[in-house]
């Protein structure tokens, strides 16, 4: 019945009151209930508005400036920290070899992590024991890797070098030969790649498996039912990673810096440095604060123009259960 | 109620913004006006970077405790950190006292991040002359001392006999001043396997001792002014040096993969298994290597300049106040309790007990004090029955007043960066070693104009 139907002399008095006071108690209980939502996010508003929005702005004043770490105090200097991203050759090395990674290390990290969660997804009994072993790597501390990784690609007493050598074949000086400094930090990345690896795992998992079952029927073999049934269905999982593994390539830090940049005394090719290490060495090494923040917003404006490509090339292809 | 909400949110993130901006609202005047370096040592005092003592350490941490009667010692012995330092300095909650690498005090000093020193230490009555002249120079910037230093490592070149007898060179062929004779010597000792090496003619620590290799050929990083001059061509013709010896011995890329290779502090470093002929080092490694003595045998020639003369390099630790320090006073006398000769005396019978106990050679302590240095030299360091052994200790001893600065310069720590970037393009043969340091050159002033502001 709606309230268009219902008459005076059928409801009487009370529920012309009850008609007049329903509206007002769902609306009291929607402000309850949204009051309640925002508490109980709060935190992570407050949290957002502190340390990250708050940060944010901070950082964006100081890129318009010169920042006196001792004295606090913040001059300002206009656009020249951002003028001097275009004068200082560094930034364009630094930012060269960023994209080199990224464009050598996403379609590598996507492919490796995509064959072992297949592998693992194969795997009937035991499964849960190789999950762990093949996750254990991103469980090791950095550190603990990166020094596994300098007596791993010496190029001359290294395991990786001599491995080679007993097949025959003179491997690179992967630490010190600029052409091979990059895809060493590359070979490290894909070391603690089980992140993506488990991400991958769980859209297997969500893969139907009587769409194989008929794909198998029509005679459909393995490499076809990757094509046309794998791929589509983890396709929002692989849009997932490869934006994430995007934004990460471009933060590569800690593999560079560990292996290069660390020791203060060391002598490190052009080739490793990073814009992540530059950015670091500009603020904690020279404190050139406000060049450094206006380094961080020209990164961030790379990543926001690079995600809104990849969101609108990507949605093409994803296929997304249930619709968009 | 959207007016309302937005006017609700944007309050908020005006508010997040003023909170976040008041932190630029501070005075201009660093903090250094207030530090009392006069007022009687008392309260409780941190100390930061100290990290790891060994017997030395402990023994002068024990004395200095001893020195300040009254006042609670706070320790963080993590080693120092240039991010956990600048964010200490950014929040106001910084150490008393920080222990860091003498190269890096004057990047500080001219940021005005650490105090100068001078009252520090007329008020304790301590002279300059408590350290060599060098070491002096290397902690001063517009006329004030930044530093408390400490510790002297002098580098000079430690032979391998068994390898050098093998190969029919005598030490004078090990000679810097002379060329052609050492790339000769390094031809006869260098071996490979394949085109991988596995022994050295001689190890000239490229990256580790650039420092030596310039003011040996008479270069220099930074001007009197503390300008850079990476350009100087003395310099070039150090690297151009560097760059031959490294040549004659596999190539840069081979030859850096070798020596990061070595069990430098192990039992089977790289004279046990006789990977060098030669190498530069500096004075605390015959200390590593005195327990394998009775497998090595071992003797020293100095390095020598261009001129033909005895020359080594000024390197070691010190320290500093951080502006802000809120006990001052008790963190310049402990410093300067840490560097007197009571202190060095405890540390030099700490090493004493300890080489007693592990049946090694006592190399003697460089302390960076010419009294203590010669003090510990005539109590503890003493024949060990070794000749060789012997020999390289005097060796080192002999130097010591032979040192050489680089210069020191407000942006030391972006030239010595630009220094070994311009190494390892010349070495690699990128660049020529000119062009290298041209680079370089340009960089490091750019760095040096944000620094003084000019």
């Amino acid at each position: 019945m709606t309230p268009s139907t219902v008459t005076p002399r059928d409801t009487g008095t009370r529920s012309r009151s009850r008609r007049s006071t329903r509206p007002a108690r769902t609306a009291r209980y929607n402000r309850r209930e949204a009051l309640a939502g925002y508490l109980f996010i709060s935190p992570w508003i407050v949290g957002f508005l502190v340390f990250t929005a708050g940060t944010m702005i901070y950082s964006l004043v100081i890129s318009f400036s010169h920042y006196n770490l001792a004295t606090n105090v913040i001059r300002p200097a206009g656009t020249s920290n951002y003028q001097e991203l275009l004068e200082n050759p560094k930034v364009a090395t630094s930012l060269g070899n960023t994209l080199f990674y990224a464009v050598l290390a996403v379609p590598l990290e996507i492919c490796f992590a995509l064959l072992l969660a297949m592998l693992l997804n194969g795997v009937g009994r035991g499964a849960g024991f190789f999950r762990t072993v093949y996750y254990l790597p991103k469980m090791t501390p950095m550190v603990a890797t990166a020094s596994m990784f300098l007596l791993l690609l010496n190029g001359n007493t290294g395991a990786i070098n001599q491995g080679l050598r007993s097949i025959g074949i003179d491997g690179p000086q992967w630490l010190v030969d600029p052409g091979w400094v990059k895809p060493s930090i590359v070979l490290m990345t894909l070391w603690g790649v089980s992140g993506t690896m488990v991400i991958f795992l769980a859209a297997l998992k969500n893969v139907p498996r009587d769409l194989y079952e008929v794909a198998s029927l029509d005679g459909a073999g393995p490499v076809r039912k990757f094509f046309s049934i794998t791929l589509p269905m983890i396709s929002g999982a692989m849009f997932f990673n490869v934006i994430i593994l995007t934004i990460h390539a471009f933060q590569v830090f800690d593999q560079a810096y560990l292996l290069f940049w660390r020791d203060q005394n060391n002598a490190a090719p052009d080739a490793s440095l990073f814009y992540a290490v530059y950015l670091f060495q500009e603020a904690f090494r020279q404190f050139n604060f406000g060049f450094a923040a206006a380094m961080a917003w020209l990164l961030f404006v790379i990543l926001m123009i690079l995600t809104f490509i990849q969101v609108r090339v990507g949605n093409r292809f994803v296929y997304y259960e249930g619709g968009r | 109620m959207r007016k309302r909400r937005a006017a609700f949110v944007a309050a908020g993130v005006a508010a997040a913004l003023a909170a976040t901006t008041a932190c630029g609202s501070g005075s201009d005047n660093g903090g250094s006006d207030a530090a009392n370096f006069e007022a009687k040592p008392s309260g409780t005092m941190s100390y930061w970077g100290f990290d790891n003592p060994d017997d030395v350490g402990q023994a002068r941490l024990d004395h200095a405790a001893k020195q300040l009667d009254g006042v609670t010692i706070e320790s963080d012995q993590t080693g120092f950190d240039a991010q956990k330092f600048t964010t200490r300095l950014a929040s106001g909650n910084v150490p008393d006292v920080v222990q860091m690498d003498r190269e890096l005090v004057l990047t500080y000093a001219a940021q005005n991040l650490i105090l100068p020193l001078d009252t520090c230490l007329s008020a304790n009555k301590v002279g300059k002359d408590r350290w060599y002249p060098s070491v002096v120079d290397s902690v001063t910037y517009k006329d004030q001392i930044w530093a408390v230093p400490q510790f002297y490592q002098p580098p000079a070149i430690i032979l391998n006999k068994t390898v050098m007898d093998a190969a029919g060179v005598q030490d004078t062929d090990i000679d810097t001043s002379n060329p052609d004779k050492l790339l000769a010597a390094i031809g006869k000792m260098y071996k490979a396997n394949g085109d991988v090496p596995s022994t050295l003619g001689f190890n000239p620590q490229a990256i580790g001792q650039t420092n030596l290799w310039l003011v040996g050929m008479g270069g220099r990083l930074a001007d009197e002014n503390g300008q850079p001059a990476l350009d100087d061509p003395n310099n070039v013709a150090a690297l151009e040096l560097l760059k031959k010896i490294v040549d004659a011995q596999g190539g840069f890329a081979k030859y850096k993969s070798f020596t990061d290779s070595f069990d430098m502090f192990g039992e089977k470093n790289q004279f046990v298994q006789n990977q060098v002929g030669a190498e530069v080092d500096a004075q605390w490694y015959p200390n590593v290597l005195s327990p394998y003595k009775d497998k090595i045998k071992l003797a020293a020639v100095p390095f020598r300049g261009k001129d033909g003369n005895p020359v080594t390099a000024s390197s070691g630790t010190s320290f500093v106040v951080p502006a802000k320090a809120k006990n001052p006073a008790a963190a310049c006398r402990w410093a300067l309790a840490l560097t007197e000769d009571g202190s060095w005396t405890a540390a030099a019978e700490a090493r004493a007990a300890t080489v007693k106990q592990k049946n090694s050679i006592d190399t003697g302590l460089f302390t960076g004090s010419p009294v203590a240095d010669k003090a510990i030299r005539e109590q503890f360091v003493k024949p060990s029955g070794n000749a060789g052994f012997d020999q390289v200790i005097s060796t080192y001893y002999d130097i010591v007043d032979k040192g050489k600065s680089v210069g020191a310069s407000p942006a030391g720590q972006q030239i010595k960066q630009e220094l070994l970037n311009a190494l390892t393009a010349a070495l690699l043969g990128s660049k020529t070693a000119q062009q290298a340091l041209a680079d370089a050159q340009a960089a490091s002033m750019d760095a040096y104009k944000t620094v003084t502001g000019g």
